[in-house]
C-alpha cells in the first residue's frame, strides 16, 4: 500500500475552519464548549482529544504604516514591486492561518512509547490508535513533541487524528481535505505530496516570498530520528509562530543510553551496599 | 470531553509575537495523578529493600531478621505498586494490555514487565518466608510446598528486574518531549535508583529498629550503606541540576522549590546524613530513616510535578528543541 498523508499549505488557507468542523462531524467528536479566549478569533486554541484539526489564527502587526494611495489589490495579489510612499508588502501586517493536525511521523514517538501496542501503523502507514486496545496509561501524551495526542478524561483513553482511516478504506479522502474550499489541505501519497510541496515552495520563492519553506521534512520539523512527517506544511514564518517545534527529537533515542547509565548506577550502588555489609 | 484540550497558559507571561502562539503550550503534559509519584516511591522502596537483602545474603550475611524484613517490605511494595498503577489508568479494567506485547523502545512496557516479574517472584519469595515463619501453619501441603520454594535462587533471579523497577521511573520520564526531563536523560534513571536504594535501606532499618530486631552488626551495616547511598543521591542530584540548567526552573520556582530544597535536599539527604554520621542511637536512626523516606516521596513528587510545569512553558520547549542552553 502506498503511504498517505497531508500537505497543508498555509499560504492559501482562509481560516474558514471548514476542516475543523468537517473533522468533528465525520468523526462524531463532541464540542469543546463555548470559551472565548480574547486572544484572537481562534477560540479552539489547540489540538486535543476532541479536536483533531485546529486552525490557528496568527496575527502579526505590520512593521510599517501604509500611507497615501496604496493599491490594495496589488498588495493582496502579492505584487512585490515598489509601492507608493515606500510602503512595504508586509505593511498591513499579516493574518496567517494554519490548519494543524497530527504529523503522522515516519517514526512516531507516540507509537514507540505505547506499551500496549494500541498505537500502530496501519496499511496506509498512518499512525492509528486502536481504541479497543488503549488502556489510557497516558504515556503517549508527553512523548509527542508536537502536543497532538491527548488524553480525554471523560473517556480515559487518548485520541488524535486517524487520517480518516475509515474513509481511506472506502477510497475516500479524509473529511478535512474534502471540505477545504481552497485546497489548502491536500490529501495524497506522501511522495506525490513531497513533489507538490517542493514545486509550490519554488513558485512562492519565484514570486518573491523567499520565506516559504516545507515543515515536516527530516531537516525541519521531522528531525532528530523522527524521519520526517507524513503530514507536511508550507509555512511562511518561524515554526514557533505556528506553535510548532523547530527541531524536535525522537524521545526514544534516549532509552538505550539511559538504560546503560542506570545499569552502571546499579552496579556502583550494589557495590556500595556490598562494601557496607562486608566490613 | 471538555477539559482535555484546554490548557493552563504557559508560566511565561511575556508574549513576543512570533515566538509562540498566545503562550499556549506546544506540548501536552501527562494526566498522571498522585498515584504515579506515590508508585515511583513505593516501588522504589521495594526494589531497594530487595536489592539490599539479596546482596547481604549473597555475601553470606546471615541475619534472619534482615531477610525477613526485606522480604515482607518487598512484598508489601509489590502488592501496592500495581494497584496504584492500575488505578491511574484511564481504563483500569484493561490493565492486562500492559502485558499484551513487549516493546524494548518503550520504558513503560519494560517497566510493566519488570514489575510483573519482580512482583511475582517477590510473592513466591515472601510465601516461602511466611512458611518458614510458620504463618502458613505446620504440616499442611501448601505450607510444605511453600517451604520448598528456592527463595535464595529466586531472589538472585529477581535482581535485574528489581533494579530496573528502581530506576525506570526516571528513564520513563526522560524519554519524553518534556524539556526538564529530557534534558537530564542520562541521570534520571541513576538518580531514581539512588533514591530507591536510600529509601529501601531506610525502610529496612526503620522496620528493624521499631521491632528491635536484628543483630548489632546488621544495624551498623545498614547505617554505613545508608550513608553511602545518600552521598550518591546527593551527588546525582547536584549533577542533575547542573545538567538541567535553565530547564530545571520549575524546581527553583515558587511552589516546588521549598519542597525540593527543604524536603528532599535538606530534610531527605543532608539532615539524615548528619544524623547518621554522628553518635549512634536508636532515636537518631529512626528519625534519619523517616526523613529519608519522606524526602524520597518529596523527590518523586517534585520530579513529576516539575515536568508538568516544564511542559506548560512554551519557551522551554522551543529553546529545548532548538538545542539552546
Ligand atoms: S505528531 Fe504526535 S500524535 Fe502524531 S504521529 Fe507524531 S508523535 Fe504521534
Amino acid at each position: 500500500m502506498a503511504k498517505t498523508g497531508f500537505l497543508t499549505d498555509t499560504t492559501v488557507c482562509i481560516g474558514c475552519k471548514a476542516c475543523e468542523v468537517a473533522c468533528k462531524q465525520w468523526n462524531q467528536l463532541p464540542a469543546d464548549g463555548y470559551e472565548m479566549t480574547g486572544d484572537s478569533y481562534d477560540n479552539t486554541q489547540t489540538l486535543s482529544g476532541s479536536t483533531w484539526r485546529h486552525v490557528a489564527f496568527i496575527e502579526k502587526s505590520g512593521r510599517k504604516r501604509l500611507t497615501g494611495d496604496v493599491d490594495l489589490v496589488a498588495l493582496a495579489e502579492g505584487v512585490r514591486e515598489e509601492l507608493p510612499e515606500g510602503a512595504e508588502i508586509d505593511g498591513l501586517g499579516r493574518w496567517t492561518f494554519m490548519s494543524d493536525v497530527c504529523k503522522h511521523c515516519a517514526r512516531a514517538p507516540c507509537q514507540q512509547a505505547c506499551p500496549t501496542g494500541a498505537i500502530i501503523r496501519n496499511e496506509f502507514d498512518n499512525v492509528y490508535i486502536q481504541p479497543d486496545v488503549c488502556n489510557g496509561c497516558g504515556y503517549c501524551v508527553p512523548a509527542c513533541p508536537y502536543g497532538v495526542i491527548t488524553s480525554v478524561p471523560e473517556d480515559g483513553r487518548a485520541f488524535k487524528c486517524t487520517l480518516c482511516y475509515d474513509r481511506q478504506k472506502d477510497g475516500l479522502e479524509p473529511a478535512c481535505a474534502k471540505a477545504c474550499p481552497t485546497d489548502s489541505i491536500v490529501f495524497g501519497e506522501v511522495e506525490e505530496l513531497e513533489r507538490r510541496a517542493e514545486e509550490r515552495v519554488r513558485e512562492l520563492h519565484e514570486r518573491g516570498y523567499t520565506e516559504a519553506y516545507v515543515y515536516g521534512t527530516e531537516e525541519v520539523g521531522g528531525t532528530g530520528g523522527i524521519g520526517g512527517n507524513h503530514s507536511k506544511f508550507i509555512l511562511m514564518d518561524r515554526p514557533e509562530t505556528y506553535n510548532l517545534p523547530a527541531a524536535p527529537e525522537l524521545p526514544q533515542e534516549k532509552v538505550g543510553p539511559a538504560v546503560a547509565a542506570s545499569a552502571v548506577a546499579a552496579a556502583v550502588l550494589s557495590a556500595a551496599v556490598a562494601l557496607a555489609f562486608r566490613r | 470531553m471538555r477539559e482535555n484540550g484546554r490548557h493552563a497558559r504557559g508560566s511565561e507571561s511575556s508574549h513576543h509575537p512570533g515566538d509562540s502562539y498566545y503562550n499556549i503550550p506546544p506540548i501536552k503534559r501527562p494526566h498522571w495523578t498522585w498515584e504515579i509519584f506515590v508508585y515511583f516511591w513505593v516501588g522504589g522502596i521495594g526494589a531497594g529493600a530487595h536489592a539490599v537483602t539479596t546482596i547481604a545474603r549473597l555475601l553470606g550475611h546471615g541475619d534472619a531478621a534482615l531477610l525477613r524484613a526485606g522480604r515482607y517490605i518487598t512484598l508489601g511494595s509489590m502488592v501496592l505498586s500495581p494497584l496504584l498503577l492500575i488505578s491511574d489508568l484511564g481504563r483500569p479494567e484493561r490493565f492486562y494490555n500492559m502485558l499484551r506485547i513487549l516493546k524494548l523502545r518503550s520504558p513503560m512496557s519494560l517497566g510493566s514487565w519488570s514489575l510483573f516479574l519482580f512482583g511475582s517472584l517477590s510473592g513466591l519469595i515472601a510465601t516461602a518466608q511466611a512458611a518458614q515463619d510458620g504463618l502458613l501453619g505446620g504440616g499442611n501441603p501448601a505450607a510444605r510446598l511453600a517451604r520448598a520454594v528456592p527463595a535464595q535462587i529466586l531472589s538472585a533471579l529477581a535482581m535485574p528486574f528489581a533494579l530496573f523497577v528502581g530506576s525506570y521511573g526516571g528513564i520513563l520520564l526522560a524519554a519524553t518531549a518534556v524539556p526538564m526531563w529530557a534534558r537530564n536523560a542520562l541521570l534520571m534513571g541513576p538518580t531514581f535508583l539512588a533514591s530507591s536504594f536510600s529509601t529501601g535501606l531506610s525502610a529496612l532499618s526503620l522496620a528493624l529498629k521499631l521491632g528491635r530486631w536484628g543483630e548489632k552488626g546488621t544495624h551498623a551495616a545498614l547505617r554505613r550503606a545508608e550513608r553511602l547511598a545518600l552521598v550518591a543521591e546527593l551527588g546525582l542530584m547536584a549533577a542533575s541540576l547542573a545538567k538541567m540548567g535553565k530547564y530545571g526552573k520549575p524546581l527553583y520556582g515558587k511552589p516546588l522549590a521549598p519542597l525540593f530544597f527543604g524536603g528532599t535536599v535538606l530534610g531527605g539527604i543532608l539532615a539524615p546524613l548528619a544524623l547518621l554520621s554522628g553518635r549512634e542511637s536508636r532515636p537518631r536512626g529512626i528519625l534519619a530513616s523517616v526523613l529519608v523516606l519522606l524526602g524520597g516521596l518529596a523527590f518523586r513528587y517534585v520530579m513529576v510535578e516539575g515536568g508538568k510545569r516544564s511542559a506548560d512553558d512554551p519557551q522551554a520547549t522551543f529553546s529545548h528543541t532548538r538545542k539552546e542552553g
